[in-house]
């Protein structure tokens, strides 16, 4: 029986229930209890795959253009206190689209990224790599894209991401999407951060070639070295701070490892957070201090109105002001 | 003009556009399909409405004697594009599309799109903010135009011309140059089709036979005007539905062809008459349903199987006529300059010659760097 036949990805702690099985093997439960029978095809279409904790107050922005611009969302709850699942659903209900929504639990306590992800065997349950494998093996759509829960797109790039999930088809290319930080301070005020030209793909083919792997910091998806990349304009996405969430109060009391500049871009979140507190922000240089009209949220002015009518390039920078005298290795 | 008050311009008419607010009346009609579906003829009977063609129009000719109802501004526009993406009109690759969307969701382009579509709504005075756009290069920019339409707070929507792959595939074959086959013909035509469905899937659309478009043109354009909110059609004036019948000729549909005027082979010719039996479907009054959807989704996944298999199996040819554009590139490039005295020297032999005497050698012969 099918319980007898070994995963593609057996964890290290002996969880069958967290190992990992691809949709494109012979041992997912296509044809249930028939071992050996042929993969379960993967429909067109992308899905879009959440590992959230405690994003409840981002939710009402992240998941409705999300919702809108691919066929399924996987969202794989890990270990929130918060209502983060509850207000998932009622999004997706609002939006009429719960039919879409697939909620997972993933209840083992993930390696923070860095030395304790290092640190971590790949196929442990403990490990981000393991964990995105696992969360991924779900997908069953041709095409997959990890998403944040505190990412948030614009209109336009809801919009682009709809129909590149029909456009993709024919290919095997993978997208990279910018991304723009905005430090919420209040309803109507916020910094958006555009001394970085922070580049990361977020769309791959599902398939045996693009997997995920350990790195040293974090997890990687892995891809054939001549794959396409498309890569999509600036201003379609922000990621959200909120200032009064404090994320870097432990930075400032235990000090933070400076030299290590694969981490440059919280490093630079670092320093626009401490010159905001401290009344500096201005002159930083690469942000922008953006004021919503009365009655309009911060969010929702500066991905519906506000970056539409920035000139291009918004970025032109690839490092932060800080580390651009610095060595990048 | 300088970037920072196009700016300003696009920006002040973007601010007028929204405060048009969700319930302005502007609309774009976009009118796709393969050419020669009769994508003229429907945008012909809603200009006749008082719809708005943005001027100027390409000009009437023997190939379509009643006139394109194609703004000359859009046609340029999308050639541009479409050179750029490097993507013909008529293109058979599955993958084209996402070759056209890359060059159409570039800031720039969009911006020029939202300014002239602004600039349109402007023009028009006193009557409708409506607007129909024909183009047969419309549909690889499908994206694009729903982001401009909406910029400037016009509600977009679509109508897809229908008519049998035979007829098309025949009338391409009689009215345009002879050069593309049936079978490419057929190709483009299922790879258009299919995915123009898909662009348009989820939002304001409607399918119309060009038949019965010929047949009785009042039943499916009354149908476009209540679905789609055109007051243009919902408030015609006798005079102005007297004009499109004459307007409409039914002789106009020429060319009746079957699968035995066009020979391809027997595996695409099933797949083009599956494809026309499903679109036709979504044409019949509810026919637009998941179900119809998911059978053109398992087509395209059959065309993009049988179009790669044939790029393999004619994957020499490619290689070939790469081989010798790149030849051909290089005899262009080398044949331009004149080659110089040192050039006929070859250049293990120059190499030989210390850097401070070349330099002295230079000097001599006055060339110098």
């Amino acid at each position: 029986m099918s319980a007898e036949v070994a995963p593609d990805i057996a964890c290290l702690e002996g969880l069958p229930e967290y190992d990992v099985t691809w949709p494109w093997s012979p041992r997912t439960p296509s044809a249930p209890g028939v071992p050996g029978s042929p993969a379960a095809a993967l429909a067109p279409g992308l899905t879009c795959v959440f590992r959230v904790r405690n994003e409840a107050r981002n939710l009402p922005w992240v998941l409705p253009p999300i919702l809108a611009a691919v066929q399924q969302v996987l969202f794989v709850d890990n270990g929130s206190d918060d209502d983060t699942v509850a207000v998932a659903r009622r999004v997706a209900e609002e939006c009429g689209a719960a039919d879409r929504l697939t909620v997972l639990d993933y209840p083992h306590k993930v390696s923070r990224a860095g030395g304790e992800h290092l640190a971590t065997p790949a196929t442990s349950v403990h490990s981000l790599t393991h964990f995105y494998n696992w969360s991924f093996s779900h997908v069953r759509t041709a095409y997959s894209m990890k998403w944040d829960g505190d990412m948030v797109l614009t209109p336009e790039g809801s919009a682009i991401l709809r129909d590149l999930s029909w456009q993709l088809e024919a290919s095997r290319a993978i997208v990279a999407m910018p991304r723009h930080p905005l430090t919420v301070v209040d309803e109507s005020t916020g910094w958006l951060d555009l001394s970085l030209r922070f580049l990361e793909p977020w769309v791959y083919p599902m398939g045996p070639e693009f997997t995920f792997v350990k790195a040293f910091d974090w997890e990687l998806r892995e891809f054939p070295p001549d794959t396409e990349r498309v890569v999509l304009p600036q201003g379609l996405c922000v990621e959200v701070k909120w200032h009064d969430a404090d994320e870097f109060a432990h930075w400032r009391t235990e000090g933070v490892d400076f030299t290590n500049t694969r981490l440059y871009r919280k490093l630079r979140e670092f320093e626009v957070d401490r010159a905001i507190r401290e009344g500096t922000a201005a002159e930083l240089g690469g942000l922008r201090q953006v004021t919503a009209p009365p009655g309009v949220h911060i969010i929702d002015h500066v991905t519906h109105t506000w970056l539409g009518e920035q000139p291009r390039p918004l970025v032109t920078h690839s490092l932060p002001t800080s580390l651009r005298e610095r060595s990048a290795r | 003009m300088p970037a920072e008050s196009s700016t300003d311009a696009l920006g002040n008419a973007l601010s007028a556009a929204r405060e048009t607010g969700p319930d302005s009346a502007r609309r774009v009609v976009f009118v796709v399909g393969s050419g020669r579906s009769g994508t003229s003829t429907m945008s012909g009977a809603l200009r006749t409405l008082g719809l708005h063609v943005p001027q100027p129009e390409v000009l009437a000719d023997a190939t379509n004697p009643k006139g394109f109802g194609e703004p000359q501004w859009l046609v340029d526009l999308h050639d541009e594009l479409l050179k750029r993406s490097n993507v013909a009109v008529s293109d058979a690759r599955p993958q084209a599309w996402l070759e056209a969307a890359k060059v159409g969701a570039d800031h720039a382009v969009r911006q020029r799109v939202t300014g002239w579509l602004a600039d349109q709504f402007a023009d028009v005075e006193g009557g409708h903010d409506e607007l129909v756009l024909k183009d047969p290069r419309a549909a690889w920019f499908l994206g694009l135009w729903r982001a401009g339409a909406q910029a400037c707070g016009a509600t977009p929507s679509y109508v897809t011309m229908l008519r049998p792959v035979t007829e098309v595939v025949g009338s391409k074959q009689k009215y345009y140059d002879a050069r593309q086959g049936a079978i490419t013909r057929t190709a483009a035509w299922i790879n258009m089709m299919l995915h123009t469905e898909r662009a348009t899937r989820g939002e304001a659309r409607a399918f119309v036979r060009y038949a019965d478009l010929l047949s009785d043109w009042t039943v499916p354009v009354f149908a476009l005007g209540e679905q789609f909110d055109l007051s243009a059609v919902k408030t015609a004036m006798s005079v102005d539905i007297a004009a499109v019948h004459s307007f409409i000729d039914p002789s106009l549909r020429r060319v009746r062809l079957t699968w035995d005027d066009v020979a391809v082979p027997d595996r695409l010719r099933d797949l083009a008459e599956e494809t026309w039996v499903a679109l036709d479907g979504l044409a019949d009054p509810g026919g637009d349903t998941a179900e119809a959807h998911e059978h053109c989704d398992q087509l395209r996944a059959a065309y993009a199987e049988q179009y790669a298999e044939a790029e393999a199996f004619a994957s020499s040819t490619t290689l070939a006529a790469r081989r010798d554009g790149a030849r051909q590139a290089l005899a262009g490039a080398a044949a331009p300059a004149q080659a110089s005295g040192a050039d006929k020297i070859p250049h293990s032999v120059r190499a030989l010659v210390p850097p401070a005497a070349r330099q002295k050698i230079r000097k001599a012969i006055g060339r110098e760097r």
